[in-house]
């Protein structure tokens, strides 16, 4: 939604970057928050315990959720680029590489801070896809978090 | 001390260059139009070279483009 209250924003329009970046949040959430909420459902021992079976009912699982990811990204921007095409085409100005780099910043603490709970503690208390588990949702955390700061600096201004 | 900020009067100054749209000053600055939106919105301070990129384009001096007030 553009800022109406300001004539010149309004007259504008949302940038094609914050357009991709909500395409992408579509993504990540329909996908992977459906692949966790299935995988909070299942009982602690079943990830935990790596049962036969688990491993590939849970990579099924994560196949379908990168697909359905995949799908909206693919659809979404397809559909921004047929209503914005000269936007689509437009290089990065250098609001849209400040933007980017202080995103990309941002979400590599977070990822940072989720590899080392996953890689230096979650040993000693989990195991097998509980693990694996933790290092995608951090992933997807990461990601959420440049996407959210994207979305965030184009629509609340940039004094970076 | 007042917070100061930058302010500048390209939105008047587009009108008087024949309605120059945000479109066609971005174009000639290479910059996308929401750029040159957030810029007018006071929403972003464009880099100084950006900056005397604009003023050039109007045929102004830089202080008669930006002006940073409190």
């Amino acid at each position: 939604m553009t800022d109406t209250s300001n004539p010149s924003l309004a007259e504008a329009g949302m940038p094609f970057r914050e357009k991709s970046a909500w395409v992408a949040v579509a993504g990540m959430v329909v996908g992977y928050g459906g692949y966790f909420a299935m995988v909070a459902t299942l009982p602690h021992q079943m990830i935990d315990g790596d049962p036969p079976g688990m491993v590939l009912k849970l990579f099924a699982l994560l196949t379908i959720a990168t697909i359905v990811r995949l799908v909206i990204l693919g659809a979404g921007t397809l559909a921004i680029r047929a209503a914005s095409p000269a936007d689509a085409k437009a290089p990065a100005d250098e609001r849209d590489r400040a933007i980017a780099g202080r995103s990309a910043a941002i979400a590599y603490y977070v990822m940072m801070t989720g590899m080392i709970i996953v890689g230096m503690f979650m040993p000693f208390t989990a195991h097998g896809w509980a693990i694996t588990n933790a290092a995608l949702f951090a992933i997807v955390v990461a990601e959420l978090a440049r996407y959210g700061t994207i979305i965030a600096a184009y629509r609340r201004g940039w004094h970076g | 001390m007042a917070k100061m900020q930058i302010v500048n009067n390209i939105r008047t100054l587009r009108f008087m260059a024949g309605e120059m749209t945000q479109a066609d000053l971005g174009a000639r600055i290479g910059m996308t139009r929401q750029t040159i939106a957030a810029i007018e919105a006071g929403k972003y301070s464009p880099t100084l070279e950006a900056a005397f990129r604009i003023a050039q384009v109007f045929g102004k001096t830089l202080d008669e483009v930006f002006q940073w007030e409190g």
